[in-house]
């Protein structure tokens, strides 16, 4: 193996490690918001230095490869990826210590009914279940899994929507509930970005293994599967 | 009007065939570069250009080497015109054992330019498309050897030049320099491709990547993939191409 390949497989299994952990953090979150289990949630904020960390060693290691050994082509192309991917990793990092510090703030146990009527718990799930196939498909270079996130997105999207509506509604008859439900809606806004960065890894995913530019493009092209040549 | 095409072009040692049916279209006014391993056939295929291979015994072209349009293989072409318009740079600087100025003047010279003036002009307007009159003008009557490596190569840029070419042909110019006067050479190539069309063989990528329009590579005699500099540094077609680009070859 070359001195190039070793650093870049090093390199793929940094970010890998950080993902798993994000991955992590993002089910942690879940269970602490579902239990309101404050000592998770504390666990999960106090893990988010470690993101942050490995953050920078990565962008520091991207950077070093640029430099010492000017990477091209395909190699160009996953440090290009590996970079912004390792941005979208840490803002997924930040949403879920951001989810955690609603639980350690709230008074009140989240209301069941809620719960239920907004569909966060599945919204949430979906979310992690767009994490983890991404990550699957980067480590597998799977362009086939990573086209299918696109599609699971639409669940997110259409749990959003209805949100505001739901949340609002509940408010009119739970005056004494308001501040729980509005953390409930900013914890649905924050779980749409986590299926945003997972629809921007796959692009990069994508870039780097198809040197295809997907970004702006609609979902449907996205999904598209290119013919075999 | 493509500056330099070549159909079906083979070429033998003896009886090894050294390049395989290479057809190339090259614009005027750019740098296209040849890279691939040593041995592949890329310098070969640069001295076809101005008939440098005639020089060597038992060698044979077939197909067609056009520049503007004429193909310089004909057998009413004069080498010696073609060679004037078509310059070369070697890998070592190889100036001769005369003084500065004199290392310019000769190709003038033996074209039969004899008005002092002129030679004098010619000589000052090629020394300083090379940036070189600023660090040799007050002495011009020195020996070329006294010049440094990257000096020297300039100055034999600038003899190229002074003939008034409208092709430079490189061979691995800066393998020899340090990397403040290959980055000379390099900004030169940049500047000089306004009034030339210069083709050069690179061993190395990253100075094909920063100084070419267009890159051809080549693999044992034959061409695999010559495309815009960009999109063969980013996404190359042939997985061969990919392979040696990024240091996974063989």
């Amino acid at each position: 193996m070359s001195h190039l390949d070793t650093e870049l497989t090093e390199l793929k299994a940094e970010i890998i490690k950080m993902w798993a952990l994000v991955n992590n953090q993002l089910r942690k979150a879940q269970e602490a918001l579902l239990s309101l289990d404050k000592d998770l949630a504390h666990e999960v904020i106090s893990h988010e230095k470690r993101v942050n960390a490995y953050e920078l060693k990565l962008d520091r290691d991207c950077e070093n490869i640029f430099a010492l050994f000017n990477p091209v082509a395909v190699d160009l192309r996953f440090v290009l990826a590996t970079l912004k991917i390792n941005t979208n990793i840490e803002r997924t990092g930040d949403i879920a210590a951001g989810i955690a510090k609603f639980v350690v703030n709230v008074d009140n146990s989240f209301d069941k009914e809620l719960l239920t009527l907004t569909r966060v718990d599945e919204m949430y799930s979906a979310a992690i279940n767009m994490m983890e196939d991404v990550l699957e498909a980067f480590e597998n270079e799977d362009t086939v899994k990573a086209r299918g996130v696109f599609k699971q997105d639409g669940l997110l999207d259409k749990i959003n929507e209805a949100a505001n509506k739901t949340i609002a509604n509940y408010i009119r008859e739970n005056v004494d509930q308001i501040d729980e439900a509005m953390y409930l809606l900013s914890t649905i806004r924050k779980l749409e970005r986590v299926g945003d960065q997972a629809k921007n890894m796959a692009e990069e995913i994508i870039f780097y293994i198809e040197a295809k530019v997907l970004k702006h493009r609609s979902t449907k092209e996205k999904v598209k599967t290119p013919k075999a040549e | 009007m493509n500056k330099i095409e070549s159909k079906g072009v083979n070429f033998f040692y003896g009886q090894t065939q050294a390049l395989k049916d290479i057809n190339i279209s090259i614009k005027p006014n750019t740098v296209t570069a040849l890279i691939g391993p040593s041995g592949c056939g890329k310098s070969t295929y640069l001295r076809l250009f101005n008939r440098m291979n005639d020089l060597i015994d038992d060698t044979r072209v077939e197909g067609e080497v056009l520049i503007d349009g004429k193909n310089i293989y004909d057998k009413h072409v004069n080498v010696d015109e073609l060679r004037k318009n078509v310059g070369m740079v070697f890998q070592k600087p190889n100036p001769f054992p005369k003084t500065i100025f004199e290392n310019v003047a000769y190709g003038l010279r033996v074209n039969g330019v004899s008005d002092k003036q002129v030679i004098a002009e010619r000589v000052e307007k090629s020394i300083q498309q090379v940036a070189l009159w600023d660090e040799v003008k007050d002495k011009l009557k020195k020996s070329a050897f006294e010049l440094s490596g990257g000096q020297q190569q300039r100055l034999c840029i600038a003899r190229a030049l002074a003939i008034q070419p409208s092709v430079l042909l490189m061979d691995e110019p800066t393998s020899a320099l340090d990397p403040i006067s290959t980055a000379k050479i390099e900004e030169l190539m940049y500047e000089l491709k306004s009034d030339y069309t210069i083709v050069v063989v690179t061993h190395n990528m990253q100075q094909a990547g920063r100084i070419s329009d267009s890159t051809a590579f080549f693999y044992m005699g034959e061409l695999i993939e010559h495309d815009n500099t960009k999109v063969i540094f980013t996404n190359p077609n042939k997985e061969r191409t990919q392979n040696y680009i990024t240091g996974r070859f063989g």
